[in-house]
């Protein structure tokens, strides 16, 4: 029922996504993968990456449900002005987002300097990956619980309140399962995203082995050939491409379960 | 007079709307609180529900202030529960798990093993004990409205408020809920608020109605007693029904004199008692049958061939203007109105005090247990 026109930039704007990966596939050196898979050097970046990136989708999940409950509840006035702030780190490009976090929290900065008096240090980290990860990881949790939230509305849980049930309650045993589908449609996003920040981590934590370069960082370093070949490259990017696959898969087939 | 169990005196003003009511509501009771589209009904369940504050005014149950000037007792705190048109069932939970979270948060305040036992009861109380495991969108409109029913039920409110229970229901399931809520309210002792613009709500729920228009409470009484004698247009429209208040037997409604109204075979077999669903109902159970002024038949000569009619021979104590055409009133208790054209009213040559034949055909009453 559509017009048959459409197929032509449908399938267009399908092989420009598809493609590339393609492409990339084609350039891999099958026999050399185990080896480069399995040396230290994507090993490394691979437990970096996943680990910074659990961390920053729970400190999403625990900064950003309070915030989109509360952008959700506001008046309206306050509700657009709070979720236009939301989405300013959203639609800048991730090396500002890291210039910013450095004007904030590096040396002379606005909190770096108090940080600084009582001995901490926070760029250059592993620290800092995960503020930069959280960074621009936390408006897609925003947005995608906050809209969630709206759509549910406050009729359950008024049923609930005249039901004898307290906020807490309320909270944690209706209002929360309503949301699921989008707190999990938000987790996953975060998820990814942290998993392939690179330009507010590249500035604001820098491209220390062991310490502050994952994944993206790893593929960026492998590609300019320092001391490494683009295979190298190209194994680690197949790598970030597993990882983000079986996390859709695994979230595919749980939210089937939770059709069913 | 006992005690009443809900004293509410409420102000509220937003833009031109201006709400000023007073109720009060006896222990057990049930109060209809009748009104068109725009009236305030729904404003005052909120208001008593705590979920709006009043600009003055004050909410007293059993004494205890829940809300007054500078104080609004939060809804989770008032024990006053509500059940709108929707059934709003947690879509996330099964049928059993809504009614275990009413009685684990409500005033019964019971563990988890406690209240699945109860919540099992609850459902066999509202006929879906083999429901407990089915998700909300799995039950049918009727069949999620009687799960709510059992879950506002289930939180042990003081006050029950019902906002226009019925609205949502097909023709079919409507009574079924009406007299499932009527059953449970009475079995259960709750007393109860009805917001509701069908006066069949207010003859078999309610006790006691009260009229709301525009913001006021432009009457209060009896059912009977407010229908009998309109004092607002929307109370006659509503009243543009003959309504008579007895007894049920065999199938029939015994007026107050003696009058019996033959009713709708689908409602002889709902008055009778083995078919009720509650087996302890007397003979004489109270009841009401309700038909329209336009289907009552008025001859001057008994008619001949009246076997499934109600025949009655009565005067006629009022001639007037009706919304379609000329309404006759005539005498017994309850007066019975007759709806009939200018030309009919000339041509059987009708005044004060004639003697009229009156028939109305069975199919045409419906009947409600009380």
């Amino acid at each position: 029922m559509i017009p048959r026109l459409l197929y032509v930039p449908a399938g267009i704007g399908l092989a420009l996504l598809v493609l590339p990966l393609a492409g990339l596939l084609l350039t891999v050196d099958w026999a050399g993968l185990p080896a480069l898979l399995l040396s230290p050097q994507a090993l490394q970046p691979l437990g970096l990456s996943l680990a910074t990136a659990s961390v920053s989708t729970v400190l999403c999940l625990l900064l950003g449900v309070p915030l989109a409950v509360v952008i959700a509840r506001s008046r309206p006035r306050v509700a657009g002005l709070m979720r236009a702030l939301v989405t300013v780190p959203l639609v800048l490009p991730p090396l500002v987002g890291g210039i910013a976090l450095l004007a904030l929290l590096g040396r002379g900065g606005l909190l770096g300097n108090t940080l600084e008096l009582v001995g901490l240090r926070i760029p250059f980290t592993t620290a800092a990956v995960v503020i930069a990860q959280t960074f621009v990881a936390l408006p897609f949790l925003v947005i995608a619980v906050e809209g969630a939230l709206r759509t549910a509305g406050t009729r359950y849980e008024r049923v609930a309140a005249t039901l004898g049930a307290g906020r807490g309650t309320v909270f944690a045993r209706i209002t929360l399962p309503l949301v699921g589908p989008g707190l999990l449609a938000g987790t996953v996003l975060s998820f990814a995203r942290s998993l392939g920040e690179f330009g507010a981590t590249a500035l604001f934590a820098g491209n220390q082995a062991g310490v502050t370069r994952t994944m993206p960082l790893a593929i960026y370093t492998a590609f300019n050939g320092s001391g490494v070949t683009t295979d190298q490259a190209v194994a680690l990017a197949l790598l970030l491409i597993a990882v983000a696959v079986i996390i859709l898969v695994l979230v595919g087939t749980r939210r089937a379960s939770v059709l069913s | 007079m006992s005690p009443a169990v809900l004293e509410a005196n409420l102000q509220l003003k937003r833009g031109s709307f201006a709400l000023d009511v007073q109720l009060t509501l006896e222990p057990g009771e049930v109060l209809a609180l009748l009104g068109p589209n725009g009236s305030g009904k729904s404003t005052v369940l909120d208001l008593l529900a705590g979920l709006a504050a009043p600009d003055t005014g004050t909410v007293a149950l059993e004494g205890a202030m829940l809300t007054a000037p500078g104080r609004l007792v939060a809804p989770e705190n008032r024990a006053i529960g509500l059940l709108g048109q929707e059934p709003l069932l947690f879509p996330h939970l099964s049928a059993r798990a809504n009614v275990i979270f009413a009685l684990r948060v409500g005033e019964a305040g019971l563990n988890a093993a406690d209240g699945r036992v109860q919540a099992d009861r609850w459902l066999a109380r509202v006929g879906l004990a083999d429901f407990g495991d089915s998700k909300p969108g799995a039950l049918s409109g009727g069949q999620q409205q009687r799960v709510a029913l059992a879950r506002a039920l289930a939180a042990g409110p003081r006050v029950l408020l019902l906002d226009e229970p019925m609205a949502a229901l097909d023709a079919e399931t409507a009574p079924f809920i009406r007299q499932l809520i009527r059953e449970q309210l009475a079995a259960t002792g709750t007393s109860a608020i009805i917001v509701t613009h069908d006066i069949v709500d207010a003859v078999v729920l309610a006790h006691r109605v009260a009229v709301l228009h525009e913001g006021r409470v432009i009457d209060e009484g009896t059912t009977s007693a407010v229908l009998a004698a309109p004092r607002n247009p929307f109370v006659a429209a509503l009243a543009g029904v003959n309504l008579v208040v007895g007894a049920a037997r065999n199938g029939a409604i015994v007026a107050p004199d003696g009058r019996m109204f033959r009713v709708r075979p689908a409602d002889a077999t709902a008055l009778a008692p083995n078919a009720a669903s509650d087996s302890a109902v007397s003979p004489t159970m109270p009841a009401a049958a309700v038909f329209r002024p336009a289907s009552v038949v008025v001859q001057t000569e008994p008619p001949r061939h009246a076997s499934p009619r109600n025949v009655w021979s009565a005067r006629v104590t009022g001639i007037e203007p009706g919304s379609g055409g000329v309404r006759l009133r005539t005498s017994g208790d309850p007066e019975i109105i007759a709806e009939l054209t200018p030309a009919a009213v000339a041509d059987l040559g009708l005044q004060l005090g004639s003697t009229v034949w009156l028939s109305v055909k069975a199919t045409e009453v419906s009947a409600y247990r009380r």
